[in-house]
């Protein structure tokens, strides 16, 4: 078997159980005509059956339904924040370590103080400032620390790029800074940056989901952390619930971590 | 001589990082109520709230001045921790509420750090030294996978395990429950610092693992344990100490989790508590001391580092 083609097997495995992920929850949300608030009393804290496959939650929620549109939304956000991240990190690193001196130093120094940020706390935070938090009320208060790895990678990376003899070689021929950046830099730093995008994602699914968890979810409710929440407070009557919860916060947030280092050898 | 004042200096470093991390978080709360849409006198009253009733408790919370002039006195709230008065308990300082919150999350987070510095260090020894002999490349695997699970699955899942089906702790929020329902909390927010500790601690230890001076001192006749103990484990402490530091934002997020899992009182109950309340001194209050919390750990982290790892004072 050639190097290729095991790469290329490589990058499947890794991003199969996100697509996988993904798609079933898809196929599952459009499949069914109801909706992930639908109740059923009549089944409520039921064990899993064949007509509740995960069983069912506070006030006969159906699980699989709720987990299957939890996912989706939670990945959406996620995906969102986290290409926001990268699409302002990354070019803030890039630039300032092309043009070195104290541009550099000064965003190397604001990466360091804002990687150490509790951004829990942050997003807390900004969320006090709504009566009841939005997905997109949610997605600013985790964008706004998300674009500082993304910042401080590509500064580090860029800095070993900066001095490479094609870099050199493709300034002395003339090229200027954003064509050093767009045609040189930026192409190398896409790999690390994919394994970044995965970390971040499965952040920020952890995040919204700890948030959901301990009360702050978006108006919908409809989170991987609120099922948490039911099976905290179910744990005694239908520990189902909480099982199905805490396993699909682990699939998603892995998952993602996974997906990302698809690009990576 | 020269040690105390590299560490001085490395100190004073991080005093001042801690100061602008506080000032900046401070800030936002500072901004993100008054500067965002809505009325805060309306969220906290309720849109059916008079005109009048709104005017008194802006005149109240003090946000009836001009901005700057708000600005003046949250920092000098803020430098004397005094945020008001509690608007739903009355009478009480809202500096006094989180006072009294401060104690049970501080528990909380020493016994968590303690127990991932233990588990940590145990692991990254055992993944290198001689004890578990071809077994040990499993260490690391494990320490992978308790790394990549999020405490938000983890936690709960092992209390359903321990706690419910074992029935070896208490459950969660049994007032009984005393010392070892807080150990049994703490050891669960430890457990994801402990596996990055212990992910960074084995590939320092690995680094150094063939270097001359640890088979000098074998040869010298010490232990295996005393090689680990006394010469490896210093070399590593530097990175150690980092990840636990770095780790505490986490950590604070996490003691959020863990006290509304296991019910407990705590600075997370009380800023969750007072976000639905709409208690914005406590609120602010609660938000301002867990940054404090969290910058004076980090910068007691950074003066450990630079007095364990000479190469970091300048």
């Amino acid at each position: 078997m050639s190097e290729g083609t095991h790469v290329t097997r490589m990058r499947i495995v890794r991003l199969a159980p996100l697509v996988l992920l993904v798609f079933v929850s898809l196929v599952l949300t459009l499949a069914s005509p109801q909706r992930p608030e639908t109740l059923d009393p009549s089944a409520a804290w039921a064990p899993p059956s064949a007509a509740h496959w995960l069983g069912a939650g506070e006030g006969g929620s159906d699980l699989m339904l709720v987990v299957a549109h939890a996912t989706l939304r939670g990945s959406l956000l996620a995906l969102c924040v986290s290409l926001l991240g990268a699409a302002v990190g990354v070019p803030v690193g890039a630039l300032a370590a092309m043009m070195r001196g104290r541009a550099e130093a000064w965003v190397s120094r604001t990466c360091d103080l804002l990687q150490a940020f509790p951004s829990f706390l942050f997003a807390i935070t900004v969320l006090a400032a709504v009566r009841s938090p939005t997905r997109v009320h949610l997605g600013i208060a985790f964008a706004l620390t998300a674009w500082v790895p993304f910042a401080r990678l590509a500064l580090a990376e860029t800095r070993v790029l900066r001095s490479q003899s094609f870099i050199e070689a493709s300034r002395a021929l003339g090229a200027t800074q954003a064509r050093l950046l767009g045609h040189h830099v930026l192409p190398n730093l896409m790999s690390t940056i994919a394994v970044q995008l995965g970390a971040t994602a499965a952040a920020i699914v952890v995040g919204e989901a700890a948030l959901a968890f301990v009360g702050l979810a978006s108006s919908d409710r409809v989170s991987l952390g609120c099922i948490l929440d039911q099976g905290v407070a179910s744990m005694l009557r239908a520990p189902t619930v909480l099982l199905v919860g805490a396993l699909s916060v682990f699939a998603l947030s892995s998952s993602m971590m996974l997906a990302g280092r698809a690009a990576d050898r | 001589m020269k040690r105390a004042r590299g560490v001085a200096i490395a100190f004073g470093h991080s005093v001042l990082s801690c100061t602008a991390v506080m000032l900046i978080l401070a800030t936002a709360v500072f901004l993100a109520l008054r500067l965002l849409p809505g009325d805060p006198a309306a969220l906290v009253l309720g849109d059916e709230s008079s005109a009048q009733d709104r005017a008194v408790l802006r005149a109240k919370l003090g946000l009836d001045a001009s901005l700057p002039v708000q600005y003046a006195y949250f920092l000098r709230g803020l430098l004397t921790f005094d945020f008001g008065e509690s608007i739903r308990k009355p009478g009480i300082m809202a500096g006094a509420r989180v006072a009294s919150a401060l104690l049970p999350t501080t528990e909380l987070a020493v016994i968590g750090v303690a127990f991932g510095a233990v588990f940590g260090i145990t692991a990254a020894l055992l993944a290198n030294g001689p004890w578990l002999g071809a077994k040990k490349r499993w260490v690391n695997r494990v320490l992978v996978m308790v790394a990549a699970t999020p405490l938000l699955a983890l936690a709960p899942t092992l209390t359903f395990a321990l706690a419910v089906r074992t029935h070896l702790l208490p459950l969660p929020g049994d007032p009984d429950a005393g010392l070892s329902g807080l150990l049994f909390a703490g050891s669960l927010l430890g457990l994801p610092l402990g596996a990055h500790a212990g992910r960074i601690g084995a590939a320092a230890l690995s680094d150094i693992a063939d270097k001359p001076f640890l088979r000098v001192a074998r040869a010298k006749g010490a232990s295996h344990l005393s090689v680990w103990l006394r010469h490896a484990l210093p070399c590593v402490m530097g990175p150690l100490v980092t990840v636990l530091g770095t780790q505490l934002g986490a950590l604070l997020g996490g003691a959020v989790v863990i006290e509304r899992l296991f019910e407990r009182k705590g600075l997370g109950t009380l800023m969750i508590e007072a976000y639905f309340t709409r208690d914005l001194p406590v609120l602010e209050a609660s938000i301002c001391a867990s940054g404090l919390l969290f910058v004076v750990t980090q910068a007691i982290a950074g003066a450990l580092h630079a007095a364990v790892d000479p190469r970091v004072r300048a």
